[in-house]
């Protein structure tokens, strides 16, 4: 509705009006971009089903469910692990900042984000340093658990706080009057009408842990090598492989798939505060 | 006139719950104060936010003070770090905030536009919003298929024949990481600066029209100040993630690339046992980083702004 109000008089009287040429503009700038996002996704998967003499076959899929399995299975764990332990941290923490009545929230929530900010090579060092020093966990499964959940229950953290500042106290004030307990009335009334919000904290967490390898690469031993890491040194050692690419190809579609499912479900509203995506 | 998409429709105005605001005690007197039970749920966030972020911080502070690998053995105290990246990390730090400014200046000339597009023209944007995630998969997958795609005989061998171009050239080369970075957090700047243009009444721009002025003018007076919040917002979320890159450079740059931070650290670190120099790169980059987001934590207005 580009305006025809807003249009000079005169131009109203012209058959050939530039409008249609400015929308068609617009929308071609948008599609070029989102040819540009799955561009490299698409070379990945093309690059995956052909051999250098360049027939097309699924054989470099083999792998995915061969020597990979290890590595995606690792994979699939911990992302699962990484997400029960955020929902058990997030929703209590996003429930206290956002009704209880505690000083200095402003602060605290800066200061549980700050893993957020921190850049993945930098935390890599530190808890290398921390995990090898202090806590006695140098490559295991439970100090990447441990990393990521520091890393991403933030992104749990905050649609769950903008799920629960847009619900009216109302609900728990009338299951409360009701005779619920508090428990109850969060269990059986507040915590069903956070579902969108909680759901957009899983999404988020799964897409960054699922496929996390720069932390990973610090802390992971030769036993906790995650799937991402896996496709990052077989790049460094083994070259550009189709054997890799299956391999990336594989994350990408199953994490394009989790989204798509979100999108379906919920849509996009839970992901605004996180400006993410 | 409010953007539907920005407020839920489905919960009543915050005056109409301040009405239901009865009940100030329950009945049932609980074990702690809502004051204590507030700490109380707070605490396995902050057990776990101190253990695996402050501490390891921490270390990485004292670390950065320590000669070599000296730390896990007996501590040899020192500046020396500091010194040795103050004098030949110089063009290292120099580089990686070259490379994260040009990319967000990238973004943001490109965003811009495709932010405006999204909010004001399309009504797919679920849809656009859905395919934006492929790059929030992870640089790797991103320089990876971008790799593959500069190579003699890529996928696109035969159109970039065609147009003349030759991109194999862009094989190791500034342009070709820049790309990548962009790509990577164009998303955050595009989510950025929508929010903000959501926020704008499509009727201040159609008033600047009917009053005669022409679309740049509406876009310097109008558009761009009440957008503007939005904008560093965006450039400055860019700017801290692509402080910390690492896939991008060291798989599509050449030497003069590979000297960002984060590689560096991995080199001295993970390779070469250097911890101390390591830690001493961390902790300056971890500076730039948080400079950056207390600075943008300033001018976002969204969920974030308790």
């Amino acid at each position: 509705m580009a305006t025809l109000a807003g249009a000079p008089v005169g131009r109203e009287r012209r058959i050939f009006s530039f409008t249609w040429l400015w929308n068609a503009l617009a929308h071609g700038y948008v599609w070029a971009w989102l040819g540009v996002f799955a561009l490299p996704f698409l070379a990945t998967l093309a690059y995956s089903l052909r051999t250098p003499d360049g027939v097309w076959t699924l054989s470099a899929y083999q792998y995915v469910f061969g020597s990979f399995k290890e590595n995606l299975l690792l994979s699939v764990q911990t992302t699962i692990i990484t997400i029960i332990l955020n929902l058990l941290i997030s929703i209590p923490a996003a429930y206290a900042i956002v009704r209880a009545p505690i000083p200095g929230k402003s602060f605290l929530l800066s200061a549980l984000n700050l893993s957020l900010y921190t850049p993945a090579a930098v935390m890599g060092v530190s808890l290398v340093i921390a995990y090898a020093f202090l806590f006695g966990i140098p490559q295991t499964m439970t100090g990447l658990i441990a990393a990521y959940v520091v890393g991403t229950f933030p992104l749990m953290l905050v649609p769950i706080i903008v799920a629960l500042r847009d619900l009216p106290l109302m609900f728990e004030e009338a299951a409360r009057t009701l005779g619920a307990t508090r428990m109850q009335s969060f269990f059986r009334i507040e915590l069903p009408l956070l579902g969108p919000g909680i759901s957009a904290g899983i999404l988020l967490t799964f897409v960054i842990v699922f496929n996390e390898f720069l932390v990973t690469l610090f802390i992971a031993g030769p036993g906790t090598t995650t799937a991402a890491l896996r496709v990052y040194n077989l790049t460094r050692t083994a070259g550009f492989q189709p054997s890799t690419a299956a391999l990336a190809t594989t994350m990408q579609l199953v994490s394009f798939v989790v989204v798509l499912l979100f999108f379906r479900f919920f849509g996009s509203r839970y992901l605004k505060g996180t400006y993410l995506i | 006139m409010k953007n539907p998409d920005a407020y839920p429709m489905t919960h009543a105005p915050a005056d109409v719950a301040l009405e239901y605001q009865v009940a100030e005690e329950p009945v049932r007197q609980s074990f702690a104060s809502p004051r204590m039970r507030g700490f109380m749920l707070l605490a396995p966030a902050v057990t776990v936010a101190v253990l695996f972020s402050l501490i390891p911080l921490a270390y990485l502070f004292q670390v950065s003070l320590t000669n070599d690998s000296s730390f896990f053995f007996t501590a040899e105290y020192t500046v020396n770090n500091y010194l040795e990246v103050a004098n030949r990390y110089r063009s290292a730090i120099l580089e990686t905030v070259y490379l994260a400014g040009m990319s967000s200046i990238l973004d943001l000339v490109f965003g811009y536009p495709f932010a405006y597009i999204l909010i004001r023209k399309i009504r797919y944007r679920e849809f656009v919003r859905t395919m934006m995630t492929f790059p929030l998969f992870g640089p790797l997958y991103l320089a990876f298929g971008l790799f593959y795609i500069l190579l003699p005989n890529g996928p696109l061998g035969g159109l970039f024949a065609g147009l003349g171009i030759n991109v194999t050239k862009y094989l190791f080369s500034q342009g070709a990481v820049l790309f990548s970075m962009a790509v990577f957090t164009f998303p955050f700047m595009v989510m950025n600066i929508g929010a903000a243009l959501s926020n704008v009444d499509p009727m201040l721009e159609e008033a600047a029209r009917t009053l005669g002025a022409k679309p740049w003018q509406t876009f310097v007076r109008v558009l761009f100040p009440l957008s503007w919040s939005g904008i560093i917002a965006g450039f400055l979320m860019c700017f801290g993630w692509n402080l910390g890159v690492f896939a991008q450079p060291q798989l599509l740059g050449s030497p003069k690339e590979q000297s960002v931070i984060s590689l560096q650290m991995f080199l001295k670190g993970l390779v070469q046992f250097n911890y101390g120099l390591a830690a001493a790169l961390g902790v300056v980059l971890m500076v730039m980083a948080f400079l950056v987001t207390w600075v943008s934590l300033r001018f976002s207005r969204g969920a974030l702004g308790a």
